[in-house]
């Protein structure tokens, strides 16, 4: 029952076609011709699993071995140094761990109740007709390429930024305690803020369509069963809709997680790349994949590129460790849900 | 102007399409082709792309040989001659000794020349304000922090500054307009020398870092009080104010071509760890204080030594022609020699 749960989309949609699309070829003698098919497929499929285990880990191989002389010069000293100085040759990635934090879990922070909302409203309260024009709309949005997006960062969203939503935002929740000292009172057209509204504009999409998925997979019968006994749409998707989901939803919003802290390009346009650790949202701030982005082609020195490739391995880490958590949060949501 | 920039942004990304298509091909035509005729790769610096298009224009009509090249930046340069997947890599800083030992067996030849200048975005301010070099690096070790410093002032008379904050701009890529600017800031400021230093990528103290040229300018346009150092031709197509600044000899030049021949005329010689301009001394009361030459990387060793000699050949000598209209210096004829000379040490 976990593992149904688990894989509710596809198992969602099969369970729909009904047992009769399955010919039961069981109880016949298999012919040659079969028996080969079934071989070849085993092989090939065997072929391509194992191929990922070996890219995969070819992957950690040569990004450990690029890495080692920073590895061996700086240690796990690299992950509380703040410093970044090619010059001096000093490297370390604790201001880009805290930039890639603040702003993935920034951006995660507004984009999952809206890309919730999003898809409550394409998948269970909109009109059906206007459903795939809108859906196509924000799709349209995860295919802008990240170069364009950053670069209208810098230009549109920026000066607009600076000028008119940071001050606001100092203006009203600057006077709040300890949480006041996040909104200004400096205020910048590239940094932080600007970052996770790229990032968020960049993970609704992939959120929301995932989540928009995982709901069409809830029952019809139950929704209806609902509804049936007197609940009204809130109820109905409070009590259904969001229960079912929920393993799947966890897991779309860290597959947006993966989005926020891997995407490069825009970030390093917008982000403002310096290697301070500030509560300011609105200054610059750097992350682990814009650093290595905006300096691996133009490293100076070994040591340099030694010290990205540290960086590129803290990223796979991270990925690593997320995706785990993830596993696990998600076979224990599977697990309560049934 | 926005418009510009986005299709000079798609334009590089097509362009870098290109080369990575360009790259697959040229590893099979060079085993084929014993260095005659065929079409030449390369790739790397932003700042020498107007030029070289003018080249592969002219170089194809006169010669027919197709040069293909990449404008991915210097570092993106460096990185691709080091792997030989291009011909000939571009770079507007001479390589370090680590790179040039990762390489193996290259030479580095000036072959263009430039000027970077501070552009600044200052509103009711008229152009061409006037720094030094000192102060210059103080704006952006973060000690001079608004525009009405008496130290600015003092430079300025006549000129009402405002009380605005100055926001430095900087490159937060490798670049090569970094490696001249600090080369530059390092020369003029013993404080700049020894608290950040000079190379193509260093840790500023203070201002905000953008991606590329195209994010400096973004940046300088779209902030009244920033001020970021970008190439002359970039300055001008962008319509962006820069300030002028104070050389060895007390003189404020424009950053013309005239002003970066100066400079370029004080460059004794060649050697092959490449060679600086920035600062000139007093004798050359013309030259623009921050000018910086450019150079073209090229294997020791390679198949296509014919070729490449003939297309750098015709870069040092008929190819110059161009660079004055599009705001680049002259080579002076001593770094041509120069050039020509070391350039025999590619061979097949």
């Amino acid at each position: 029952m976990a593992e149904r749960a688990v894989l509710g989309v596809h198992r969602g949609r099969q369970g729909g076609a009904g047992p009769g699309a399955h010919p039961s070829i069981g109880g016949r003698r298999r012919s040659l011709a079969d028996r080969i098919g079934e071989r070849g497929l085993y092989l090939l499929s065997l072929a391509a699993a194992s191929l990922s285990v070996v890219i995969a880990g070819g992957l950690v191989a040569k990004v450990l071995a690029e890495a080692w002389p920073a590895l061996s010069a700086f240690g796990l000293d690299f992950l509380t140094t703040s410093a970044w100085d090619p010059v001096h040759g000093r490297f370390g990635a604790a201001a880009f761990l805290f930039g890639t934090a603040v702003s993935s879990f920034g951006a995660l922070l507004i984009a999952t109740p809206l890309s919730i909302l999003i898809a409550l409203f394409l998948s269970e309260l909109s009109p059906r007709r206007s459903r795939g024009p809108i859906a196509a709309l924000i799709e349209l949005l995860a295919g802008i390429p990240s170069v364009i997006l950053g670069l209208w960062g810098i230009l549109v969203l920026g000066p607009v930024m600076r000028d008119t939503i940071e001050p606001a935002l100092h203006d009203t929740l600057g006077s709040i305690p300890v949480l006041g000292n996040l909104f200004g009172p400096d205020y910048s057209i590239v940094g932080m803020l600007p970052a996770i509204v790229i990032l968020t504009i960049m993970t609704v999409p992939i959120v929301s369509s995932l989540m928009r998925e995982i709901f069409a997979t809830v029952p019809a019968a139950t929704k209806e069963g609902a509804l049936a006994l007197g609940a009204t749409r809130w109820e109905m998707i409070r009590t259904v809709v969001l229960p079912h989901a929920r393993p799947g939803m966890v897991g779309a919003v860290i597959l947006g997680l993966g989005r926020a802290v891997g995407e490069a390009i825009a970030v390093t346009q917008v982000i403002g790349g310096t290697e301070g650790i500030r509560a300011n949202l609105f200054l610059p701030s750097d992350t682990l994949a814009s650093r290595i982005a905006g300096q691996y082609q133009g490293a100076t020195s070994d040591l340099q590129i030694a010290s990205i490739a540290y960086l590129g391995a803290i990223l796979l880490a991270l990925a690593l460790l997320s995706n785990g958590v993830a596993r696990l949060w998600v076979r224990d949501a599977a697990g309560a849900a049934a | 102007m926005i418009r510009r920039r986005l299709v000079a942004v798609v334009a590089a990304a097509a362009v870098v399409a290109m080369t990575a298509a360009a790259c697959g091909t040229s590893d099979a035509s060079s085993t084929g082709s014993g260095g005659g005729s065929g079409p030449l790769t390369g790739a790397g610096s932003t700042f020498i792309a107007p030029l070289m298009s003018k080249w592969q224009s002219d170089y194809a009509s006169r010669t027919g040989v197709t040069v293909t090249y990449g404008a991915i930046g210097s570092g993106g340069g460096i990185e691709q001659i080091t792997h030989r997947t291009v011909d000939f890599g571009a770079s507007d800083a001479p390589l370090t000794p680590d790179q040039l030992k990762a390489a193996k067996g290259v030479i580095q030849l000036p072959w263009s020349l430039g000027a970077v200048v501070p552009a600044y975005n200052l509103k009711g301010v008229p152009d061409h304000i006037k720094l030094t070099g000192p102060v210059l690096a103080a704006i952006y070790l973060g000690t001079i922090k608004t525009w009405n410093d008496p130290a600015i002032t003092k430079l300025n008379p006549g000129i009402r500054l405002p009380a605005t904050k100055i926001t430095p701009v900087y490159r937060t890529d490798g670049s090569g307009d970094t490696y001249a600017f600090t080369d530059y800031l390092s020369k003029v400021s013993p404080a700049w020398k020894s608290k950040v230093g000079v190379g193509t990528q260093v840790r500023f103290p203070a201002g905000v870092g953008a991606d590329g040229s195209s994010g400096v300018a973004g940046a300088v346009t779209s902030t009244n009080g920033a001020i970021g150092y970008l190439t002359i031709a970039y300055v001008t197509s962008s319509h962006l104010h820069y300030a002028l600044l104070r050389n060895a000899a007390g003189r404020y030049p424009e950053a013309t071509v005239e002003a970066i021949n100066a400079a370029a005329a004080t460059a004794r010689s060649v050697p092959p760890g490449g060679v600086s301009i920035t600062d000139p001394p007093a004798s050359a009361p013309k030259a623009w204080p921050d000018a910086t030459f450019t150079y073209v990387i090229l294997p020791k060793k390679t198949p296509k030594a014919a070729a490449l000699k003939r297309f750098v050949n015709y870069a040092l000598g008929p190819g110059q022609s161009f660079a004055n209209d599009l705001g680049y210096g002259t080579l002076p004829p001593r770094v041509v020699a120069d050039d020509k000379r070391a350039l025999q040490q590619v061979h097949g």
